[in-house]
């Protein structure tokens, strides 16, 4: 053990570490900026916003140095059902005890600190599924392991709907899709998930309902949008993105979100606040340490001792990319709202606790590749 | 160590890690991409887009000039007003009931009222709805107790403006209220930087000088939160109050000209003008409103509709200055443009002016009648008795090419370019004319110069264009362009503004001048049609008419009535010119000597009074002052030995 641990410090990965750091304290500016504007929002026990990011910040850094030093094979193979079976009651106690923030009951208030399960849930299950797929084997993924991989997937994904948060659904939609992917599906049912999954929201599109419709409209004719109606977060956000400029309008400086013309600032437009303050140059910072975050967790993966660490940590990478897609895509104006906040960067304890807890376990991955 | 990669135990896990991989970049790009073309080459239209969320430009509106009558008392002035208005784009859609009810119970709006302002569909969402004017400490503390809780509730300074005399000179005031987007279409107003909202004249003085009377209004730029709470003022700039203008109206000369038709309930009009100057002391049509009941529903925001709409659909029509825009025939006024003509062509001479009267004229197989029968008179006969029959037969020798041309020339039938708006031109009838109106007989008959050389047949002018013609006159061919417009002071936008006169001068012989003036005089002091108009050392002179409504024999009804006209000038007959001329035409009231002679002598009674210092009627005033009475200075007396002397030869006594 001495031995690992002397090596251990030569061989963390320090970038995989800082990098989500420096992306949460990114995330602590545009918190910070916006404290205060929205007079509605509800503050806990007299801390701010920033402060609790910072308090879950210091957890999460000390959750990812326990998990690093601990064998992450022990973690899949004996601690992750457990871990899995009690998020699943956490997720059951929320729609019974939970506490109902901006419309979703997704938190439970434990010991002064709302919590939000679904957030542990998502790392839950990809621990689950690249646990399920750690044997080895030969040839595509058969039917049958992808049935127990839905099998897997269901129980979250039946409980938040639940919840009503169609967009952590999403997420864990999106998490199986690249484990089948990654897995071996067939190729040409890969093809026909992507037609299917094309053709799908078409076909949905004229079903749903009239916000819904709208928020989809603002993203096809921005200009014919209603600005005061369901349209309005998306505009806003892109005049405070474009209003920032290449060099932003100083930290501290934005209009949108410090006067409130931006909803939502802290969380899930935490990104467009960041733009606004910083700029262009601001966003290529963000975008910069993501990617080195990325490409730090695909290095891990290929150079991964075998395989549940590696279907693991890609499982990481599609919930972060996804995470990112959908937030900056909105932010942009690219996507219709749905509800995914940015990770590290929007305000919310649960999701910085289980993204260093995702980092921690890349860093077991990577401190355990040469070991047997 | 082993050499073994879980990568082998994987169908092309290798391949698959690639795809996944660039997909992930391409997300990235795509993203970058985006936010390059939002927050480079969009930047600035953003950047405007930002601004205009967070700063708002509230008006602070520049208070109105006064109006003022010649002497210095204030005919139209503005006052602050306290006005409460909501912004219905700051009303928060899910808290807008709270709103609504905190306005109907706490501030007692009408629920109604405010509903149908909230959805008027055609209303900006951002332009504020009054809804209190003149507010009360009490409520202007409520609202600013609340300035958090309903940051939409404002309290804002609308200046309102007060005719404090109600519907005197109202047509000459003219009215206010908010510019219609009919307006604003228009460039002369869009380009003068009118916007919507704006209030603005919409008749008389009012709407003439708009310009210098509007000001510049101030503006607070404001940043705002999403709420439209006030975060800080930026900048203000503050308003430049419009200009006071000095009209040359004189109050008490108006008042007493109203008084004629309103203590008999007469209409009319009345103007009454200085004609060495054109400057304009009287100006009095009736039916008319009261200018008030416009400025209120600027500032109420039409809780007084139904008043406004009730003037506007007024079948009377009492927003019409029939000063300007009405047009009459002017019966035997014309008499004077008439006899001035015939002397300067030569048709009649001082000593032969003698025409038959024959109590009418047969035109055919008509008879045009005179309401006497004169025998023979001359010239100045035919004016101090009005005999037609003459005027008949001198239109005849004149021809009507001849008249038209001379009418003209005195300006009559013409705009007079008086500094109100809307004024209209007259007709002027003449073989032209009657060939484009009147196809199916187009061709100009002796019968019609009959009556064209009486006023009477398609002549038809306003009073002032009358006004104006004769004045000039009697001023020896001098014609002055009427006007109401004394000075405006100065203020920071412009400089002191004067009236510039321009002055029509025709060359007209002394002797002419002369004989119409004397004529004039007559009618009034040797016992002519005008004799009612007759004034205690003062030489009012003028001349009476009748403009016929109908044919006299079908004349069953007051509407049927005759117009009665009466012009006076005074001093006349003297060695001075004329400084007072008057035109008084009473709407279906008979005979001008009889209806509106008596009109006349009480605007001419007041005017010399003022200006003498004492009551030179005894109506006028409760107690005469007998001292003063001696004390006044005389006024000019008759001055016969001039070319009246001439006349007089021919004269039948």
């Amino acid at each position: 053990m001495v031995d690992i641990n002397r090596r251990s410090f030569k061989d963390v990965d320090w970038v995989l570490l800082l990098a989500p750091i420096a992306l949460t304290l990114l995330g602590c500016l545009g918190i910070i900026s916006t404290e205060g504007a929205d007079v509605t929002r509800s503050s806990h026990h007299g801390f701010s916003l920033f402060q609790k990011q910072l308090i879950a910040l210091g957890i999460g850094v000390l959750i990812a140095a326990v998990v690093m030093l601990t064998d992450y094979r022990k973690i899949i193979v004996a601690i992750a059902p457990f871990f899995y079976a009690f998020v699943m009651v956490l997720l059951v106690l929320v729609l019974f005890v939970g506490v109902e923030i901006h419309g979703n009951k997704a938190w439970l208030n434990v010991a002064g600190f709302s919590l939000q399960p679904s957030e542990f849930a998502k790392v839950a299950t990809i621990l689950m599924l690249a646990r399920h797929l750690s044997q080895p084997r030969e040839g595509p993924l058969s039917i049958k392991d992808m049935a127990i991989m839905g099998l897997i997937t269901a129980p979250p994904i039946a409980l938040i709907y639940l919840e009503h948060d169609t967009g952590t659904m999403l997420t864990f939609g999106a998490i199986l899709g690249s484990f089948y992917f990654i897995g071996g599906m067939r190729k040409t049912l890969v093809v026909a998930a992507v037609l299917g999954v094309a053709v799908a929201l078409v076909a949905v599109y004229p079903h749903l309902r009239g916000y819904q419709k709208e928020r989809i409209d603002v993203i096809l004719h921005p200009e014919k949008a209603d600005p005061k109606g369901y349209g309005y977060q998306t505009i806003q956000s892109m005049i405070a993105v474009g209003s920032g400029g290449v060099l932003g309008k100083g930290i501290g400086q934005g209009t949108q979100g410090r006067l409130g013309f931006l909803p939502f600032a802290y969380s899930d437009f935490v990104g467009a606040v960041v733009a606004e303050e910083t700029g262009f140059v601001g966003v290529l910072v963000m975008m910069a340490l993501y990617l080195m975050l990325i490409w730090r967790l695909f290095a891990v993966a290929s150079g991964a001792r075998e395989r549940s660490g590696a279907l693991m940590i890609i499982g990481f990478i599609a919930l972060i990319a996804f995470h990112i897609l959908c937030n900056l895509g909105m932010v942009v104006g690219l996507l219709p709202i749905m509800g995914i906040p940015l990770p590290l960067m929007s305000s919310g304890g649960t999701a910085i606790m289980s993204m260093f807890l995702c980092v921690g376990l890349a860093l077991s991955v990577r401190l355990r590749r040469f070991v047997n | 160590m082993s050499s073994r990669s879980f990568r082998d135990e994987s169908p092309d896990l290798g391949m698959r890690l690639y795809v996944v991989q660039y997909l992930v970049l391409a997300i990235f790009i795509a993203l970058g991409i985006r936010f390059y073309f939002l927050q480079v080459v969009r930047h600035d239209a953003y950047t405007a887009r930002a601004e205009e969320n967070r700063i708002r430009e509230i008006p602070i509106i520049a208070t109105r000039g006064s109006i003022f009558d010649r002497n210095g008392q204030r005919l139209v002035d503005s006052t602050p007003a306290w006005n409460i208005v909501v912004t219905p784009e700051d009303i928060p859609k899910e808290n807008r009931q709270e709103t609504i009810n905190a306005l109907v119970e706490q501030l007692g709006v009408d629920y109604k009222l405010l509903m149908t302002e909230l959805e008027d569909p055609h209303r900006p969402k951002s332009q504020p709805i009054l809804i209190k004017q003149n507010a009360t400490k009490a409520d202007q503390a409520w609202v600013a107790a609340r300035e958090l809780e309903y940051p939409e509730i404002r309290v804002e300074d609308q200046p309102q403006r007060i005719y404090p005399h109600g519907k005197l000179a109202a047509h000459v005031l003219g009215y206010i209220g908010e510019i219609s987007p009919k307006m604003l279409e228009d460039p002369r107003y869009a380009d003068a930087g009118y916007k919507s909202g704006d209030i603005i004249g919409l008749g008389g003085i009012e709407a003439q000088y708009d310009l210098i009377l509007r000001g510049q209004n101030g503006k607070r730029l404001l940043v705002v939160d999403s709420r439209g709470r006030q975060i800080r003022e930026l900048t203000r700039v503050e308003p430049i109050k419009g200009m006071d203008i000095i009209t040359t109206l004189d109050i008490d000369v108006q008042r007493v000209a109203e008084d004629q038709f309103d203590s008999v309930g007469q209409t009319g009009v009345a103007v009454a003008m200085n004609p060495q100057n054109g400057e304009i002391l009287a100006m009095v049509s009736r039916p008319a409103f009261d200018p008030n009941v416009f400025a209120e529903n600027v500032i109420s925001s039409g809780e007084n509709r139904a008043e406004v709409r009730a003037i506007m659909n007024d079948v009377t029509h009492p927003l019409y200055n029939k000063a300007i825009q009405g047009r009459y025939p002017t019966g035997s006024t014309w008499k004077l443009m008439m006899t001035t003509a015939a002397l300067e062509e030569g048709v009649i001479t001082p000593k032969d002016s003698r025409l038959v009267c024959g109590h009418g004229i047969q035109m055919g197989n008509k008879f045009v009648a005179c309401m006497g029968n004169h025998g023979s008179p001359d010239i100045h006969a035919a004016i101090v008795h009005s005999c037609d029959g003459y005027f008949y037969r001198l239109g005849l020798k004149m021809g009507i090419d001849k008249i038209h041309d001379w009418v003209v020339r005195f300006g009559a039938g013409a705009k007079t370019g008086i500094d109100l708006p809307h004024e209209l031109k007259g007709i002027i009838p003449d073989r032209e004319w009657k060939k484009r109106v009147n196809p199916r007989d187009p061709v100009w008959k002796d019968f019609d110069t009959v009556l064209a050389a009486v006023g009477q047949g398609s002549v038809a002018i306003t009073p002032l264009q009358l006004l104006r013609a004769e004045s000039g006159i009697m001023m020896g061919g001098e014609f002055h362009t009427p006007h109401l417009l004394k000075e405006a002071r100065e203020t920071q936008l412009f400089k002191v503004k004067t009236y510039e006169d321009s002055t029509v001068n025709l060359v007209l012989s002394p002797t002419t001048v002369d004989i119409v003036s004397y004529g004039a005089w007559g009618v009034v002091n040797e016992g002519g049609t005008g004799g009612r108009a007759a004034l205690p050392g003062i030489n009012v002179g003028g001349k009476t008419g009748t403009a016929q409504v109908i044919a006299k024999e079908k004349v069953r009804t007051k509407e049927h009535q005759d117009h009665g006209w009466f012009i006076s000038f005074a001093p006349l007959h003297t060695s001075e010119k004329p400084e007072f001329a008057a035109v008084v035409l009473t709407e279906h009231g008979g005979q001008g000597g009889l209806t509106s002679a008596p009109k006349s002598r009480m605007i001419n009674a007041e005017y010399f009074s003022k200006k003498l210092g004492h009551r030179i009627l005894p109506e006028l005033a409760a107690k005469p002052d007998p001292g003063k009475l001696s004390q006044a200075p005389k006024t000019p007396a008759p001055n016969p030995g001039r070319a009246v002397a001439r006349v007089e030869q021919g004269r039948r006594r």
